[in-house]
């Protein structure tokens, strides 16, 4: 098994037959499953490698986000609310342009 | 084109109609993608996959946003390898007539939100057209078989209350005709599109209703009851490997009639 720390965020590959699963830890420690039965036949460092690209383009942004409720409308009266623009150029991402965090993981 | 060894996105797939998709086309052997706005959804749906011995990745979007769609997309095929199966399931509600009038004067006493028109639009058409679009690009550019399904609604032929979702839903049926119009003209041949139009289903919305509404509605289903998300599924199954189904929008709904007998 592989544990991958991520953005705050611990992963672990796990073998599954001749096949990986990705989890993650959350905060309450319960587990959940991100992905299952991916990459057959594949070696440790090999599905490691491959889930970290994976699990770095399904979290992309290098900052931890604690909300908003996705549930929530997205106006509050005359207030609209709008989440981070990723495209835009100022666009921090940790993992990439952070002068503070370790680039390598 | 087969189910099994095809690779499937499926957005809103963290319940209702979504899950459904989801779950048949991984137990018949489909590598599927579950992207949701709802984490805890997708996570439940991904590990219920998992225990039926499926392989299924998890990815929380929000289908409005160019930068997700690319996102999911890209993650689909950093998963499995390649995509050849899109669902646009995901979809919202916010009826309300245009007008409303004040009994005693006549006047009009509220209008529509344009929040609520827009919020409608921007998930059940834009979206759509956002997962369809960058969809049908990873599949010509992969060189991959593909199948785009925009998920209609029968009240596509305009049901009152619901000026922003029919608005939206009928522009969904008509993209069938002109992606496949397109793709011809351009020499995309491998890649079809079907929409559904589902009738009143068994989701957690309808089933969730006040129960006298939910009565009054059967009564005009000839088949007397709602259409179970499985039941639009093994449809989406169907034309996944049935090639001669293409450019066209399927309805599924009971036999969903107007009052007095007249099949909508």
């Amino acid at each position: 098994m592989k544990k991958i720390l991520y953005n705050d965020m611990q992963f672990s590959v796990e073998p599954s037959g001749d096949r990986w699963d990705i989890t993650y830890t959350l905060p309450n420690n319960a587990t959940a499953v991100v992905a299952a039965g991916l990459f057959a036949g594949l070696p440790e460092s090999e599905a490691g490698a491959r889930a970290l690209a994976l699990i770095k383009t399904i979290f992309p942004v290098g900052i931890k986000s604690v909300g908003p409720d996705v549930l929530h409308p997205n106006t509050i009266g005359d207030l609209k609310i709008v989440g981070p623009d990723v495209t835009h150029p100022n666009f921090i991402y940790w993992d990439k342009d952070s002068v503070s965090c370790p680039k390598a993981l | 084109m087969e189910i099994k060894g095809s690779v499937a996105l499926v957005t809103g797939g963290g319940n209702g109609i979504g899950e459904a998709v989801v779950k048949y086309l991984s137990s018949r052997g489909a590598k599927v993608a579950v992207v949701d706005m709802v984490q805890k959804n997708i996570d439940r749906v991904v590990a219920e996959v998992k225990a039926a011995g499926g392989e299924a990745v998890g990815i929380q979007a929000n289908v409005t946003s160019e930068a997700d769609t690319a996102r999911y997309i890209k993650g689909t095929i950093e998963a499995f390898g390649q995509l050849n199966i899109a669902v646009s399931c995901a979809g919202i509600i916010r009826d309300g007539t245009m007008l409303s009038l004040d009994k005693e004067t006549g006047k009009v006493s509220k209008k529509l939100d344009f929040a609520k028109w827009q919020a409608v639009i921007d998930t059940n058409l834009s979206g759509t057209f956002l997962t369809m679009r960058d969809a049908a690009e990873a599949m010509v550019n992969g060189g991959w078989e593909g199948l785009l399904v925009p998920i209609s609604s029968v009240n596509k032929v305009g049901q009152v209350g619901q000026i922003n979702y029919s608005s939206a839903k009928v522009a969904d049926a008509l993209m069938p005709k002109i992606i496949v119009g397109e793709f011809l003209m351009r020499g995309i041949r491998k890649i079809r599109c079907v929409a559904i139009a589902p009738g009143y289903t068994a989701t957690p919305m309808l089933t969730g209703m006040n129960q006298d509404a939910l009565k009054a509605i059967l009564e005009d289903v000839h088949l007397g009851r709602l259409v179970a998300p499985e039941e639009i599924a093994s449809l989406i199954g169907y034309i996944v490997e049935n090639q001669a189904l293409n450019a066209t929008t399927i309805e599924i709904t009971g036999g969903l009639c107007y009052p007095k007998g007249i099949a909508k």
